[in-house]
């Protein structure tokens, strides 16, 4: 896409300069850019790791400071904010940021004669009517990988108690523990969803959630909206709806969390046309033709873009009357021994499989995070 | 006859190439690792700490506990292997050897080295698609509890693995010549006897010798895990060891921010491991085993 699209179009735009492009696998992303900047071969521009990762980036020196371009001024703080130095210098042009959601089969749906649940109560409901009924698997869910009970279970029904940002922030500043009673609420709503889980969901992985799903044998997929495209591609009807909130008509958070951005390399060797680059990425004409190639990843600038794909568009509207809120751990809460993000992973995992309650996770990982983490004064 | 220093400057023209690269790819890495682990390095700058990094990491409740988990992990793994792949494998080359299979050990010699040379990661992919409880054959969980997780994780790459040694002893017990066989038949030996009084006693310092890669192996492990259960190996860290800790440590995981000089001293950790048992096996034990002139 970047080859055959994105790129060709800066091009066209700016003749004289040409850009390569040289993919990563994302497991091996900071590794292999931390031993390529290091031993000096790295690119003009690299891609930034939101929070913590690039925060350690920005410390060692790897980004040129991006004030005064006039792409920064063109996104919200909000957006910002995951690729910001300690003392709040921008050093990313953002560019798209991903959502999480529940995606739902409408024909499982309408079979059963279900609504998309408006409490959580409902949501509770629903899933009792499909597991009721036996045909399906009210959850494509599995604990094999604890990432996935992280980002699309816990950190997006959790929000609905914490109050997201409230939350999120409080525990930064030191002002809330992950021990207060809207934490451990939090924490129990994720672990009310265990009961509707398919059989041996303890070995169940990522990819066989999805398969299970798309293969129409599950009737809901808590996942990224990053999946948009695979979740259609057997060409099931498929709605998406959000974490509902505890009471009827009660505020709604919505997971956003900062995906992508760019960075220029402060030893880079192209610096003016790499800043040329980074320049046209902060454009609406960038933002609106990235969003459409790549369906499930949103625009993150102040202005508004379109959605060719009728679920992504479904995804944005999620956005609306909701407070969007980041992943709880990223940002400072894992920079540290044990990384909170990696913890709470691990009791996730443990509180589906070995039966942990929410008290003592959250006891758990209080007492890690107080082990090395002071809030700034 | 050549002369002496002539004889040296043939010999160092012959190994000083290999030595070059050797030293500068495999003694330098391993030399400024160790010396990494010896500083600590904030940004842009780096002060020498002395043992500092290592009294953390055996110290430091966090750290210190994930490295005996997974220091004892790898003993659970590298036992696994001792007590299956070696003795199968060896049964496996009993078997090419013993001429019951007539024609057919060409084709089972190389059915049982064919995984070897598989790549780690289709070896975790096949086995992770069967036994899935969804779609697979079992419906248990094998790698999603605490306690079955390692077990499982070790015997997919005994399996793997298991042409190794069974090739090493294969070419071993092919060496013996069949006179001295013949000879213990016309004694009255079986096959069992023949097998563990001659055969055996003849291929110990191979044996031997198997034992101390599998440990080296072993205790160097990461692939198998990396490629099944990432680098933050669940559940609840039942799956790591030394190689994956090392990985974290070094280059961070998702939510981890790497910390070189840790993983630096981890890497050391696992040398000196590796170093010492392996020095004290060598001292101890295959010095005594005997080797025979055939």
């Amino acid at each position: 896409m970047w080859e055959s699209d994105i790129i060709p179009a800066f091009e066209k735009s700016h003749p004289g300069i040409k850009v390569e492009y040289a993919p990563i696998d994302t497991n091996d992303y900071n590794a292999a850019i931390q031993s390529q900047i290091d031993g000096g071969t790295g690119p003009d521009v690299i891609m930034c790791r939101p929070f913590d990762v690039n925060r350690s980036w920005i410390d060692k020196g790897y980004f040129e400071p991006l004030d005064g371009l006039d792409a920064i001024g063109s996104f919200p703080e909000s957006a910002l904010a995951a690729w910001e130095g300690d003392d709040g210098t921008p050093y990313c042009v953002p560019v798209a940021s991903v959502l999480a959601g529940f995606y739902y089969n409408t024909a499982i749906f309408d079979e059963l004669g279900l609504d998309i649940p408006q409490t959580q109560d409902e949501f509770v409901e629903v899933l009792d009517a499909i597991k009721e009924d036996g045909t399906y698997a009210p959850l494509a869910l599995g604990s094999a990988d604890g990432w996935q009970l992280a980002y699309n279970m816990l950190y997006q029904v959790g929000p609905n108690a914490w109050k997201g940002e409230e939350g999120r922030l409080g525990l930064i500043d030191g002002s809330k523990k992950l021990t207060d009673p809207e934490f451990v609420e939090g924490f129990e709503v994720f672990d009310s969803f265990k009961d509707y889980l398919p059989n041996g969901y303890e070995s169940i992985s990522y990819e066989d959630m999805t398969q299970l799903f798309t293969l129409g044998q599950a009737a809901i997929l808590p996942d990224g909206s990053w999946q948009i495209t695979q979740v259609t591609s057997t060409g099931l009807d498929v709605g998406v709806f959000g974490a509902p909130p505890a009471e009827e008509g009660g505020q709604r958070y919505q997971q956003e969390m900062a995906d992508m951005a760019f960075g220029l390399n402060a030893a880079g060797k192209n610096k003016e046309a790499a800043t040329e680059f980074v320049e046209w990425l902060g454009t609406s004409e960038f933002q609106q033709l990235y969003v459409n190639k790549l369906p499930g990843f949103f625009s993150m600038g102040s202005e508004p873009v379109k959605y060719d794909n009728a679920l992504a568009q479904d995804f944005a509207d999620l956005k609306e009357g909701a407070e969007l809120t980041s992943r709880l751990a990223l940002d400072r809460l894992s920079a540290g021994q044990p990384p909170l993000d990696d913890e709470i992973w691990r009791v996730a995992q443990l509180m589906f499989n070995s039966g942990l309650s929410a008290e003592e996770a959250t006891a758990e990982l209080q007492k890690g995070l107080d082990s090395w983490y002071t809030p700034a004064p | 006859m050549i002369r002496t220093p002539a004889r040296y400057r043939l010999l160092a023209m012959f190994v000083l190439p290999a030595l070059v690269v050797y030293v500068a790819f495999a003694v330098y890495p391993l030399l400024s690792s160790v010396f990494l682990s010896f500083f600590e390095s904030s940004g842009q700058t780096s002060a020498f700490v002395g043992v500092a990094n290592y009294v953390d990491l055996f110290t430091n409740p966090t750290t210190s506990a994930r490295f005996w988990n997974a220091l004892g992990n790898n003993v659970e793994f590298f036992l696994i292997h001792l007590l299956v792949e070696l003795p199968v494998g060896l049964l496996m080359a009993a078997l090419l050897t013993s001429g019951r299979l007539r024609r057919s050990v060409g084709l089972y010699r190389t059915l049982l080295f064919v995984p070897a040379t598989l790549s780690v990661v289709i070896v975790g992919f096949i086995w992770r698609l069967i036994i899935n409880p969804l779609w697979g054959v079992v419906d248990f969980p094998l790698l999603g509890l605490e306690s079955t997780a390692l077990p499982t994780i070790s015997l997919m790459s005994v399996w793997q693995y298991i042409g190794i040694p069974m090739i090493f002893l294969y070419t071993a017990l092919l060496a013996i010549p069949d006179d001295v066989i013949e000879a213990s038949r016309i004694d009255g030996a079986g096959a069992w006897t023949a097998f563990w009084r001659i055969k055996f006693p003849l291929i110990a310092p191979q044996f031997g010798l198997i034992v101390i890669l599998t440990y080296i192996w072993t205790f160097n492990g990461f692939d198998i895990v990396y490629a099944l259960n990432g680098s933050a190996p669940g559940p609840n860290y039942s799956t790591d060891i030394l190689g994956t800790f090392f990985y974290r440590s070094f280059f961070g995981s998702s939510g981890q921010v790497a910390d070189l000089d840790l993983g630096a001293t981890v890497a050391s950790v696992i040398f000196l491991l590796i170093l010492v048992t392996t020095a004290a096996y060598f001292w101890v034990v295959q010095r005594r085993l005997k080797s025979y002139e055939l």
